[in-house]
C-alpha cells in the first residue's frame, strides 16, 4: 500500500512536469499579449517603448526555455509567482477561490447522488416497466440539455419568476442551490445509466440467485449484494467527475458569477495571465491524481479481491 | 409450518410442465413431470444436460426466471400448491423450509461479503435472533460441516476452496432445518475425492436434520450409491422412476439402460456388495 502511494507520488511529479511544459508552450503559441492587458488597464495610449519595458520587467523577452526554467525554479521553491494583473501571489489567489469551488463541488455531488442513485436503482429494479422508461426519459433529457441553458432555465423559474432564490453571486447556502442543481443534473444521466446496467448485471449473477434461494429480501439483495458490485465502474467515472468539479466548472461558475477556480481561470485566460494559468494547471493536476488515488482506495474498500491482489504484489 | 405425519410426501410434483414463453410463442421444456419425495428420503433426477432436470429443480425452489414459466401442473410442498400460494408465503419457505445447493460453488456467495456475514444474514432473515445468537449458530454450523469455524467465518468466498465453499453452502441450506433440500449438481464442479466427502457430509446432515433431498445429477453412478429412488429424465419427460435397486438391476426404459451402459460397469457378481470396475469416466 505504501509502495503504491509512493509510486503514485512519482507519477504525480511526472504528470505535473509534462502538464506544465504543455501549458507553457501552448500559452506562448496562442495569440494575445499580457503586456497589452496590463498597460491598457493603467494608461490610455501605449507606446512601443512602454511595451518593451514591461516585457523586460516580466522577463517575457527571454528565450522560452529560460522563461520556463525560471518559472520551474521558483515553483520548486514553492513559489507559484504573482499575477501579472494585480501582482497578488498566485497561491493566495487560488486559495481565495478554492473554498467556493469546494462548496459547489459538494453541492453538485449531493444533487448527483440524490438524483442518480434512486433513478438508477429504480430503473434496474423495474426494468422494462414505467419507472425504467421514466428514468430513461429523464437521462435522455438531462444528457441533451447543455448546462448553461439548464442554468438559465432554473434562474428564470426559481429566481426570476418565483423569486425563491438569488440569481447569482455567492453568500449563504441559498446561492449554492441553483448552481449545484445545474451541475448535478447535467452529470446525473451518465450515472443513472451506469448504475442501472451495473445493477442489472449484478442481479443476473449466480450469487444473487443463491441469495434469493436463501430467502433474502429483494430490497436487501439490491442494496447489499447488487448495488455494491455496480459501484465499481461508477467510482471510476466519479473520480473523473470529482477532479473536473474541483478544477471548477467554467460554464456554470461564469453563469452564476460563482467566485470559484473556474471563473478565475477564465479571467486569467482572457487576460493572458500566464502565472495564474500555470498555477491553476498545476493545482488541477494535483486534483486529478488525488482523485485517482481516492478511486483506487474506494476499489479496495468495495472489493476485497482487489485488496488481496494489490496487497501481494505491486 | 404444517406438521407432517410419517408417510405423507414432503414434496409432490404433479404433471408439471414448464415452457419458454417468448412474445406469444410457447416452447415446451418439460412435460408431465410427476414424482414425490418423503421425509428422510433422497430422490435423484438423472439425465443428460438439457433434459430439463435443473429447470425442474428451479421451479420447485420457485426460482424460475422469465421467460421460463410453469404452464401446467402442481408443486405441492407439505400439501400446499406453491404455484397458487401467495408470493409472500412461497418466499418465506425459501431458505427456511426449502434449502438449495447449486453446482456453481463460486456463485453461491456474494464475492465481496464475508461468508460469516452472509450466513448471519440468512439466519436473521428467517429467525428472530440477535446478531450474536446468529453468529453463534453460524459458527456452530461451520463446525458441523467440518471447517475451522472462526477462520471460515471471517473469510471472503475467494479465499476458500471449492470444497470448502460447497460445505458452507450446505451449512447455509441446512442450518434452518428445512424439510427439503434441493441439491442441483452439488458436486459436478468438484474433484472426485472432494465430491465424495461432500456427498458423505450431505448424508450425515440429512440424518441429523431429517430432511428430504431432491438430488439433481447427470451421474448415474453417484446417484445409485446415494439415493433411495431414482427418476430418469429425457427430453423434458420422466421416462422411468423406481427404487435404486430396480433402476440398477432391472432398468426398463432403453434410455436408462443406455445411461447405465455409459457409466463404469457395476456388477453384483461377487456377492451383495457393489463392485466397481473400469475407469472413472
Amino acid at each position: 500500500m505504501l509502495l503504491q502511494l509512493f509510486s503514485r507520488m512519482i507519477q504525480l511529479i511526472f504528470v505535473l512536469l509534462m502538464l506544465s511544459i504543455a501549458t507553457f508552450l501552448l500559452m506562448k503559441m496562442a495569440p494575445g499579449d499580457p503586456v497589452l492587458t496590463i498597460l491598457k488597464a493603467s494608461e490610455g495610449a501605449v507606446s512601443q517603448l512602454d511595451q518593451e519595458q514591461v516585457r523586460e520587467q516580466l522577463g517575457l523577452n527571454l528565450p522560452l526555455i529560460q522563461q520556463y526554467g525560471l518559472w520551474l525554479w521558483s515553483v520548486l521553491q514553492l513559489d507559484l509567482g504573482r499575477s501579472l494583473v494585480n501582482n497578488r501571489a498566485v497561491w493566495d489567489l487560488m486559495m481565495d477561490r478554492l473554498p467556493a469551488t469546494i462548496n459547489l463541488t459538494a453541492g453538485a455531488v449531493i444533487v448527483l447522488l440524490l438524483v442518480s442513485v434512486p433513478l438508477g436503482v429504480v430503473a434496474a429494479k423495474y426494468k422494462g416497466k414505467w419507472p425504467d422508461h421514466l428514468s430513461r426519459l429523464f437521462a435522455l433529457i438531462g444528457a441533451s440539455i447543455p448546462s448553461f441553458w439548464l442554468g438559465l432555465l432554473l434562474v428564470y423559474a426559481f429566481a426570476f419568476k418565483l423569486n425563491w432564490l438569488p440569481t447569482m453571486g455567492s453568500g449563504d447556502i441559498r446561492h449554492l442551490i441553483l448552481p449545484s442543481i445545474t451541475l448535478g443534473f447535467v452529470m446525473a444521466p451518465e450515472y443513472i445509466r451506469l448504475l442501472r446496467s451495473g445493477i442489472l448485471d449484478a442481479l443476473s449473477q449466480e450469487y444473487v440467485r443463491a441469495a434469493r434461494a436463501r430467502g433474502i429480501a429483494e430490497w436487501r439483495i439490491l442494496a447489499k449484494h447488487a448495488l455494491r458490485a455496480a459501484l465499481l465502474p461508477v467510482m471510476t467515472i466519479f473520480g473523473m467527475s470529482l477532479s473536473g468539479l474541483l478544477a471548477g466548472s467554467v460554464v456554470t461558475e461564469t453563469l452564476f458569477a460563482w467566485p470559484g477556480l473556474g471563473s478565475m481561470v477564465m479571467e486569467a485566460i482572457i487576460q493572458r495571465n500566464y502565472p495564474v494559468i500555470q498555477g491553476y494547471v498545476l493545482l488541477t493536476g494535483v486534483f486529478v491524481v488525488t482523485a485517482n488515488i481516492l478511486v483506487d482506495l474506494s476499489y479496495r474498500l468495495l472489493d476485497p479481491r482487489i485488496r488481496a491482489k494489490r496487497g501481494r504484489g505491486v | 409450518m404444517k406438521k407432517l405425519q410419517e408417510g405423507h410426501p414432503v414434496l409432490k410434483v404433479n404433471q408439471l410442465a414448464i415452457s419458454v414463453l417468448n412474445k406469444g410463442s410457447i416452447h415446451s421444456i418439460t412435460e408431465d413431470i410427476t414424482f414425490e419425495i418423503h421425509i428422510g428420503e433422497t430422490l435423484a433426477i438423472v439425465g443428460e444436460s438439457g433434459s430439463g432436470k435443473s429447470i425442474t429443480a428451479s421451479a420447485i425452489a420457485s426460482l424460475l426466471a422469465r421467460p421460463l414459466t410453469v404452464t401446467h401442473g402442481q408443486i405441492l410442498f407439505q400439501g400446499t400448491n406453491l404455484l397458487e400460494a401467495p408470493a409472500r408465503y412461497v418466499k418465506s419457505l425459501r431458505g427456511q423450509a426449502i434449502g438449495c445447493v447449486f453446482q456453481d460453488y463460486r456463485g453461491s456467495f456474494t464475492p465481496f461479503i464475508k461468508v460469516g456475514h452472509q450466513l448471519v444474514e440468512v439466519i436473521r432473515t428467517h429467525a428472530q435472533v440477535t446478531h450474536a445468537e446468529a453468529k453463534k449458530m453460524a459458527m456452530d454450523w461451520l463446525h458441523r460441516v467440518k471447517l475451522p469455524a472462526e477462520r471460515s467465518f471471517r473469510s471472503y468466498p475467494y479465499q476458500l476452496s471449492g470444497g470448502q465453499l460447497q460445505r458452507i453452502a450446505l451449512a447455509a441450506a441446512l442450518m434452518l432445518k428445512p424439510a427439503l433440500l434441493v441439491a442441483d449438481e452439488p458436486i459436478t464442479a468438484l474433484d472426485v475425492i472432494t465430491g465424495r466427502a461432500i456427498m458423505d457430509l450431505m448424508e450425515d446432515l440429512q440424518r441429523e436434520v431429517g430432511c428430504a433431498i431432491l438430488l439433481i445429477s447427470h451421474d448415474l453412478r453417484q446417484v445409485i450409491k446415494r439415493s433411495h429412488r431414482i427418476a430418469v429424465m429425457q427430453n423434458g419427460r420422466l421416462v422411468e422412476t423406481g427404487s435404486r435397486d430396480q433402476i440398477r438391476d432391472d432398468p426398463q426404459h432403453p434410455y436408462t439402460q443406455a445411461l447405465l451402459r455409459a457409466c463404469p460397469r457395476i456388477t453384483r457378481k461377487h456377492g451383495p456388495h457393489i463392485q466397481e470396475t473400469g475407469m472413472w469416466r
